[in-house]
Formats: structure tokens, C-alpha cells, sequence
């Protein structure tokens, strides 16, 4: 890992005010929901998958289409270096972001008295970081694939074709397509049943479909930015 | 220590395109540790692909480059070489100095020395205190290139790649430039530049790879005494030349250690070995009473290469 490239994202991302204020909003809003309307509890805070989404959209692709990899690559860093530190920038990014938003909640349901058990909190911002550092890796797979932006559209492409295939497969009992639409889904958001391991039956199908997922997108990444032709000369 | 290029090729496969589009072809070439040595030739030669590849950018079809018997991606070679390319991107949000320190901590120099190495290379490029602290975004156009200059020679590389380097930089950044240039030379530093500003590379370079078509046509040595001749345009009043007479100018030319091409009216044209060649056949011409009003260089001697470029490659 190198720390430089790490800490790097995330002054880049702090640096783009769009990215802040979607943050904070995507930070500070479902804790409030949480904390005024009595009973809906951790839903308010859904998923993980946006506040990754945040900070990963462009990851690498925005290097490459501004230019700024050559630059970073001309010094003493591989190229699987570079993808790893993406990957965790993001991870550990969204991580913190999730730790504040989780933290709000509780603070702000204890005070309202309807606070989940610290247990359920606990098993909650596991099952969700979990899901941060899958969603990162497939990001970091797309956005090797395309330039700017475009790993954001991608992302959201194959989330809608992956809704269309298991709404298909459900309507027309294809167990076949259901699975297919399940396994797009794990593909875009890798995630893990933290409650379930706790309680002592882990599926390690499970584990080992997210270990698998995480591994094939880096991989894939890492291979994809190594045979990318980096001047623009080759545009 | 020097870098080998050896039968390189590499062509571009668009994408449903039938035939490749060849970048380079069959280029070897060697380039001496210590000199500073210029890519030119006429848009689209093939000139940053070459760099391209020299840097390990981009994989060759075929052929190899070696870096001190390297490739040219080998981390070894990465911690050794400074780059500064025609494209400046950069974090625009950074100030000078962050982007300097970031750059610093990429090329892994020492934490300790981060500092006082950024604030050097600042002021090393003129680069003053205000303007560091200031975000790139309001840089001018020569101020980046400054920048990136800066960025190019931390850490005391021993390769420097230069892609257009005095693209957009006002006359005292040409200067400085030139300056800089000198003192890397001076510490053995090997130094390519890719730039399409020929009186820039005939100043500073030691020899020069004339690329066309994917190919080196020409690699020429521009260092002093080079015997190449230029072509010294003088202007005199109207009949002044004839009344003269060409043999007395023919023979003011050679006294001069010059040669007269052709002559007209009020204009004749002088091949001349260098600058002091055409100082010294202009004081003759004048001490003869010849009213010369103008003496000017038709063309550089990279110009005229680009002009007329040798049928068959030389070293």
C-alpha cells in the first residue's frame, strides 16, 4: 500500500466541493430521519453502496482521462500499487464515513430513548463496511475500464440490467435468470450477513462468493491498468 | 550507462479499424549517458510515441530499450528519472508547494529532506514564496510549466524526459530553461527532449534524432564546431552587390571563411560555418565598403534538416 496515493484521494475528493456536500448530506440526513420517526430503526440508514459510490466514482478513470496517471506512474509506483491504494483509499474513506453516520444515529436515537442494542449496531457497521470495501473493489474494476466519470453510469447501467433480469426471472419462474440477477447484484454489491456469523452460522458459500468477488475485480483492475498504453500518443 | 533502443516498433490498433496505424518502425538508436539529445520531425513523425516508449508508457510490438540495461518501467529506472510532459495535468487544487511535496513523497526521498528540497526546487525554477503557496488553478500557463519543470528535477534524476518543454514559457522561462538545462548537463545528467521549437534544441542539445514517418531519418550532432553550414541572407542597397562585383565578393566571402551561394541585385546569400562565421564575413563586407543593411539567417541548420532531411540515417 502506499500511503501517499492514499491520503492523495482523499484530499482530491475533499477538494471537489459537489463530492463534500453530497457527503455530508448522505452522512448527517438518515441519522435525522432515524432520530424522528420512531420505528424505523437501522432501515433509516440502508445501505452502504452510495456512500462508496461517493467516493469512488472516477477512482482511476479520472487519472487516466486527465492525464495525471502518467505523472504518478513516471515515479517508482507499480500499477497494482496504484489500483490497491485506490481501492483502500475508498475503502477507508467510506469506512470513516459510515463510523460518523452509524455513531450519529446511535447518539441521536439514545437520545430520543429508542437507540438499537450496541450489538446490533456493532454487526450492522461490520455488515456495512464489509459491503464499502466490495463495492470499492468493483468499482475500482469499472473504472479501469472507462475514463472520467463514466464508472459511475457503468455501475448504474449494469445495476438496472441486473433489476430487469431477476424482475424477469421472478415473473417468469426462470431460476435460472433470478440467478443471474442475484449474481450481477453480489457483483455490484458484495456484501456479507455479519448478524449470521455472530450467531455462530456463518454461510461460508457466502464468504466465499465476497472473498471471490473482491479478488476477481482487483485482479481484473490490476491486470486492465497494466496493459493500459499511457500517452496520449496512443489516443 | 546509456539508453539502447534497439529495432523498436509499435503501431496503434483502432478499434474496427482493418490495418494498424504504424507509430514507429525498426527505430535503433543509442543515446550517451551525459548528453542532451532532441527528438524532432514534423507532426505525427512518431516523436511521443518514441518518448513514449522510452518511458515505458507504451509496450513496443516488437524491439527493446534498455535503461542502464533496464526496462524502461523498471522501478530502478522510475526512481531515477524525472518527467515533465507536453500535457501538464495536474491536481489543480494543490498549491505548488503540495504538489511538489506529493511528488517528492512518490518518488520515495527521504521524509526528512521534503521540505527543504520542495523549497529549493521552487525557487530553483523562480518560483516565488507567494506563488507556491498559491493553488495550481491560478497558475498562468509559464508558471505551470515552471512547475512542472520543478517537478521533473526532484530528487536529482539521472534521466530526464522533457516533452515540449518551452511550450508556453515567456522569453526569461526560455531563459531559465536553458540555464537549467546546462546545470543538469554539468551534473552528467542524461537529458531527451521531444519539442518542435528547433532554435530551442539547436541551443541546448548535443545531438539530435530527426524522426519522420516512424523512422529515424537523421541523428545529428549539434555540438560547437559542428561543420554544418547555415545560410547567412545579407541585404545591401540597391546595386551595391553588382557594382562590387561577384568575383570581389566571392573573394571577401572565402577571406571570411564563408562562400557565396548566389548573388542578385541588393541580396546575396553566404554559406557560413557557424555564428562567428557570419559575424566575420559581415565585418569584411562592410570594411570593404559594401552598405550592407541587413544580415539575417535564412534558416537554422535543424530547419534546414526539417526542410531537407538526409535520404539515409547517420550517426
Amino acid at each position: 500500500m502506499n500511503s501517499t496515493l492514499l491520503v492523495g484521494l482523499w484530499r482530491q475528493r475533499l477538494a471537489s466541493p459537489i463530492r463534500v456536500v453530497i457527503l455530508a448530506l448522505m452522512v448527517l440526513l438518515p441519522p435525522l430521519l432515524g432520530s424522528v420517526v420512531r420505528g424505523i430503526g437501522l432501515q433509516a440508514l440502508g445501505d452502504a453502496i452510495p456512500l462508496a459510490l461517493v467516493l469512488a466514482a472516477g477512482m482511476i478513470g479520472q487519472d487516466v482521462s486527465s492525464g495525471v496517471l502518467q505523472l504518478i506512474l513516471a515515479r517508482p509506483v507499480r500499477r497494482s500499487e496504484y489500483v490497491l491504494s485506490r481501492w483502500l483509499s475508498v475503502g477507508f474513506g467510506a469506512s470513516i464515513a459510515n463510523v460518523l453516520q452509524i455513531a450519529l444515529f446511535w447518539g441521536l436515537t439514545a437520545a430520543r430513548g429508542w437507540a438499537p442494542s450496541a450489538e446490533t449496531i456493532a454487526s450492522f457497521a461490520a455488515g456495512r463496511e464489509l459491503q464499502i470495501f466490495g463495492v470499492a473493489a468493483t468499482m475500482a474494476l469499472l473504472s479501469s475500464l472507462i475514463g472520467g466519470l463514466g464508472d459511475l453510469a457503468l455501475y448504474a447501467m449494469i445495476f438496472v440490467f441486473g433489476g430487469i433480469v431477476t424482475m424477469i426471472g421472478q415473473t417468469r419462474q426462470s431460476a435460472v435468470l433470478h440467478g443471474i440477477g442475484e449474481e450481477i447484484g453480489a457483483l455490484l454489491s458484495p456484501k456479507i450477513d455479519v448478524a449470521q456469523i455472530l450467531a455462530g452460522a456463518p454461510s461460508w458459500f457466502a464468504i466465499a462468493t465476497y472473498a471471490s468477488n473482491i479478488t476477481l475485480c482487483l485482479l481484473l483492475a490490476i491486470l486492465i491498468v497494466n496493459r493500459k498504453e499511457l500517452s496520449y500518443a496512443s489516443g | 550507462m546509456s539508453i539502447q533502443v534497439q529495432a523498436l516498433s509499435k503501431s496503434y490498433r483502432r478499434l474496427l479499424a482493418v490495418e494498424a496505424v504504424r507509430a514507429l518502425s525498426e527505430v535503433t538508436l543509442e543515446i550517451h549517458t551525459g548528453e542532451i539529445f532532441g527528438i524532432i520531425g514534423p507532426n505525427g513523425a512518431g516523436k511521443t510515441t518514441f518518448l513514449g516508449c522510452l518511458l515505458g508508457f507504451l509496450t513496443p510490438d516488437s524491439g527493446t530499450i534498455q535503461v542502464d540495461g533496464h526496462a524502461p518501467d523498471d522501478l530502478e529506472v522510475r526512481r531515477v528519472t524525472g518527467y515533465l510532459p507536453e500535457r501538464l495535468v495536474l491536481d489543480r487544487w494543490m498549491t505548488g508547494r503540495a504538489f511538489l511535496g506529493y511528488h517528492h513523497a512518490l518518488a520515495r526521498l527521504p521524509d526528512s529532506t521534503r521540505r527543504s528540497e520542495v523549497d529549493a526546487a521552487l525557487e530553483h525554477v523562480g518560483l516565488a514564496a507567494d506563488a507556491a503557496a498559491r493553488p495550481i488553478h491560478r497558475y498562468s500557463r509559464g508558471m505551470l510549466q515552471r512547475l512542472g519543470l520543478a517537478q521533473a528535477l526532484l530528487g536529482n534524476p539521472k534521466y530526464i524526459f522533457l516533452d515540449e518543454p518551452a511550450s508556453g514559457v515567456d522569453p526569461a522561462g526560455v531563459v531559465l530553461f536553458r540555464r537549467l538545462l546546462n546545470e543538469v548537463k554539468g551534473r552528467g545528467v542524461t537529458v531527451v527532449i521531444n519539442s518542435h521549437q528547433l532554435d530551442q534544441v539547436e541551443r541546448v542539445c548535443d545531438r539530435v534524432a530527426f524522426v519522420k514517418g516512424g523512422r529515424v531519418e537523421a541523428v545529428e550532432t549539434l555540438a560547437a564546431g559542428a561543420t554544418l553550414a547555415r545560410v547567412l541572407r545579407v541585404r545591401t542597397l540597391a546595386g551595391a552587390l553588382e557594382r562590387a562585383g561577384q568575383e570581389r565578393i566571392q573573394a571577401l566571402a572565402r577571406g571570411a571563411g564563408a562562400e557565396l551561394a548566389d548573388m542578385a541585385a541588393a541580396q546575396a546569400r553566404f554559406a557560413v560555418a557557424d555564428d562567428d562565421g557570419a559575424a566575420r564575413l559581415v565585418a569584411a563586407l562592410v570594411a570593404a565598403g559594401v552598405p550592407v543593411i541587413e544580415a539575417a539567417p535564412e534558416e537554422s541548420r535543424l530547419e534546414r534538416l526539417f526542410l531537407e532531411p538526409p535520404a539515409q540515417a547517420k550517426s
